[in-house]
């Protein structure tokens, strides 16, 4: 072991969160050290390009393509679990089905860009539904960070579409950009489905397809300057603003945006004051070393590798005042299991929660240009809250601008369809190719997911990584009340689908594997939204939560947990807003604490 | 062009319902004739030009290529690996009983042909759209209505 140094904060994970914590402690005056156990080929913008190089010559296209992994810092991918292999050790019952990326910038490299706020009612769910917990803090505290965060991120929405199901904005607020476009399709969903009623047990709904936020450039308002490409060199040229810029319709926001027009957390790092900022990549944190008698945090320990290709490393320690663990839900909780910090409570690691999601896909009754646009600019969010929130879970719809690509892999197996089994080639084939492919289209409907005890990260000796740092053991189920909230989407969708005049073809035989689940007669195939959430989660007492509301540790006081590990409740929105907003909270009060 | 290329390239606009010339500008019919030759079996290729060349112009044409070429349980999978290839830019393996009945090569696998094909793929210009992640269209473009929409 060698090399200690000295810092105001220690930082571990470069993804939105860590980032927001460099740029704001560091202009604050605070000197940080941010370790990264990824490497950081996407900070200059002819690194991120090849990745995108390498996204285009592989055959598997899933969220990870463009990004694979350093033997030192493995991760997830959704590939492993029709394997059984891979990173994870899954317990089961049920697979979980998503993944994440451990580079500078962690996995808002390969987000969808979706930036919801979670509705009032998401921070009550055991006070007014009677299911869930409640968390430790409401809307109207958080609401000043999600506008602050809407400014980090870039976010691009109008007010006018996103005050409902009880969610508030302050007078005269507007996000920084003007709304996304609305895709053609989305247009000609509105349509026909706008105004369209739904029954949820006795409650009925009015159906509307509404553009969502999106965390990608588009037309400014006011003042506001998006940030284009980050493009980090050693001249000290860090954001380059004026290049790539406006969202250009790649229809690639996962798993790599061309142009970087969607917000990905280099852009955040490279806003950072440089001479307060120490950035470490290729350092995998290890452990947690604790004072055991006051419980304080003493120092990081973490192994640096040259090359990712191999697993040689050296073993530093980092000293600060502070410490932060913002590696994800699932890497912040492995860390912590292996320091042998589990904590009193019991809580470490459990309540592990995603937002499991079904396709339905079908082909609309004229052409409604698939494959153009970012992968979706519009959803279904009126059934994200209602009193049906007793008996099952909530959920929304994303409408896909990509045909069928994530539910069949189309194009190619609609090619493949056309060339092999109808036998069609030359001019047929081009002209059955155009009238279907314009056609397809695709909804996810992800669903809540409940806090349990019974889904949770642990660690076992017996799993390891080639470091020798421990893999994380995954047990997870679908339980009852997901499931009647699939149940509740699968008809919904089946109704709009009908309404809009689409031609249901979901069909898991002609899809792409995801594990199945049985409800009832009902087989339902599910796939995960990387909504990792709920392993260290906060609340308002030490023995039944991890952290507190500023997500800081209930047994080691000078050590925060961020990100959606720390959501007592998941809700329906992708939760990259909030936690960005729960980050914005710590920072302003580590701030004040340690600027005294 | 040799006389290979030009048979090869004849075939593919054939096969693909794309002209010459439209072919010829994806910048990939080299690299594709080059996959065939490295993945297939030697006397597989030829035979497939070969029997291009030898059918009949004008209206018997199509006919021709449908009994000849892919009715033939020789040459006809390749024929529509051929298809695959140029509209998706990858190489699919070969049906087991084909590899069975006319050899294996290690070549012969799911694959990429590289970057570029992926981006020249022909499925892209069919949708109307442009391949994920390369050759977009433009902010805002995503909202017109696409040729043959309703609006």
């Amino acid at each position: 072991m060698n090399g200690e140094e000295q810092y105001d904060v220690v930082v571990v994970g470069a993804g939105v969160n860590g980032a927001l914590m460099a740029k704001y402690l560091t202009r604050a005056k605070l000197r940080v050290l941010l370790l990264e156990a990824g490497p950081a080929t996407a900070e200059s913008f002819e690194g991120y390009t090849r990745q995108l190089t390498h996204f285009y010559g592989v055959k598997a296209k899933g969220p990870e393509a463009p990004w694979p992994p350093a033997v030192a810092a493995p991760q997830p991918d959704t590939h492993d679990i029709r394997t059984e292999g891979g990173y994870f050790v899954q317990k089961g019952p049920n697979p979980h089905a998503s993944s994440y990326t451990r580079y500078l910038g962690g996995s808002t490299l390969h987000w969808l860009g979706v930036a919801l706020r979670m509705l009032p009612e998401d921070f009550k769910l055991r006070s007014r539904y009677g299911v869930g917990r409640d968390w430790p803090l409401d809307y109207r505290d958080l609401e000043p960070y999600y506008r602050k965060a809407e400014f980090d991120l870039g976010v691009a929405a109008d007010v006018a579409d996103q005050a409902h199901l009880g969610v508030e904005f302050a007078e005269g607020y507007d996000y920084p950009m003007r709304r996304i476009p609305p895709s053609y399709s989305d247009q000609m969903l509105s349509t026909a489905v706008d105004g369209m009623r739904v029954s949820l047990g006795d409650e009925e709904f009015t159906v509307k397809i509404r553009n969502y936020p999106a965390a990608r450039n588009s037309i400014p308002r006011g003042d506001f300057i998006p940030d284009g490409a980050v493009d980090e060199r050693a001249d000290g040229q860090a954001l380059a603003r004026d290049i790539g810029q406006r969202c250009q319709g790649n229809t690639a926001c996962t798993p790599i945006c061309p142009v970087q027009a969607k917000y990905n957390a280099n852009k955040t790092l490279a806003q950072s004051e440089r001479e307060n900022l120490q950035v470490l990549t290729q350092a995998v944190a290890s452990k947690v070393n604790v004072d055991p008698v006051s419980g304080a945090v003493e120092s990081i320990e973490y192994q640096r590798y040259e090359d990712p290709g191999s697993p040689r490393h050296t073993v530093h320690r980092a000293k600060g005042r502070v410490y932060v663990l913002a590696a994800h839900a699932v890497e912040n909780a492995k860390l912590m299991l292996a320091s042998g910090l589990g904590g009193a409570s019991g809580q470490l690691g459990k309540n592990l929660m995603d937002h499991p999601c079904l396709y339905a896909w079908g082909l609309t009754p004229s052409p409604a240009g698939a494959f153009r646009g970012p992968l979706s600019t519009a959803g279904v969010d009126d059934l994200r809250g209602g009193a049906f929130r007793a008996e099952h879970a909530a959920f929304r719809f994303d409408i896909g601008n990509d045909g069928w690509r994530s539910a069949t892999g189309a194009p190619d197996t609609t090619v493949a369809d056309a060339v092999n089994q109808k036998k069609l080639f030359g001019r047929e084939l081009v002209e059955h190719l155009a009238s279907t492919l314009s056609r397809q289209i695709r909804f996810s409907l992800a669903v809540e997911q409940l806090p349990s005890t019974a889904n949770n990260v642990t660690i076992d000796p017996q799993y390891l990584d080639s470091l020798g740092n421990p893999r994380p053991v995954i047990s997870y189920q679908i339980d009852d009340y997901t499931l009647g909230g699939m149940s509740a989407a699968a008809e919904v969708a089946r109704q709009v689908f009908d309404r809009a005049g689409i031609t249901d073809c979901t069909n898991s035989e002609e899809g792409t594997w995801f594990p199945s689940i049985s409800h009832g007669d009902k087989v339902f195939h599910y796939h995960g939204m990387g909504h990792f959430g709920g392993t260290h989660a906060m609340g308002d007492s030490p023995e039944t939560s991890v952290v507190d509301a500023d997500q800081r540790s209930w047994e080691h006081r000078n050590l925060f947990m961020l990100g959606s590990g720390s959501f007592p409740t998941m809700g329906t929105s992708n939760p990259t807003l909030t936690m960005a907003a729960l980050t914005l909270r710590t920072v302003d009060r580590l701030i004040t604490e340690l600027s005294s | 062009m040799s006389d290979r290329s030009d048979l090869f390239l004849g075939l593919s606009a054939l096969l693909t319902g794309f002209s010459r010339v439209q072919l010829l500008g994806t910048g990939v019919a080299d690299e594709y004739l080059r996959t065939l030759r490295e993945t297939l079996p030697p006397d597989v290729l030829d035979g497939l030009l070969d029997t291009y060349e030898r059918l009949p112009g004008g209206d018997q044409r199509e006919a021709a290529i449908s009994s000849e070429i892919l009715g033939d349980s020789r040459l006809g999978p390749v024929a529509r690996n051929l298809i695959l290839l140029w509209y998706c830019g990858s190489w699919t393996a070969l049906p087991d009983d084909w590899r069975k009945s006319y050899g294996t090569s290690p070549l012969d696998t799911d694959r990429v042909i590289s970057a570029a094909s992926y981006v020249a793929g022909l499925q892209w210009v069919a949708a109307g759209a442009h391949p994920v992640g390369a050759r977009q269209q433009g902010f805002g473009a995503w909202a017109l209505a696409p040729e043959g929409g309703t609006g």
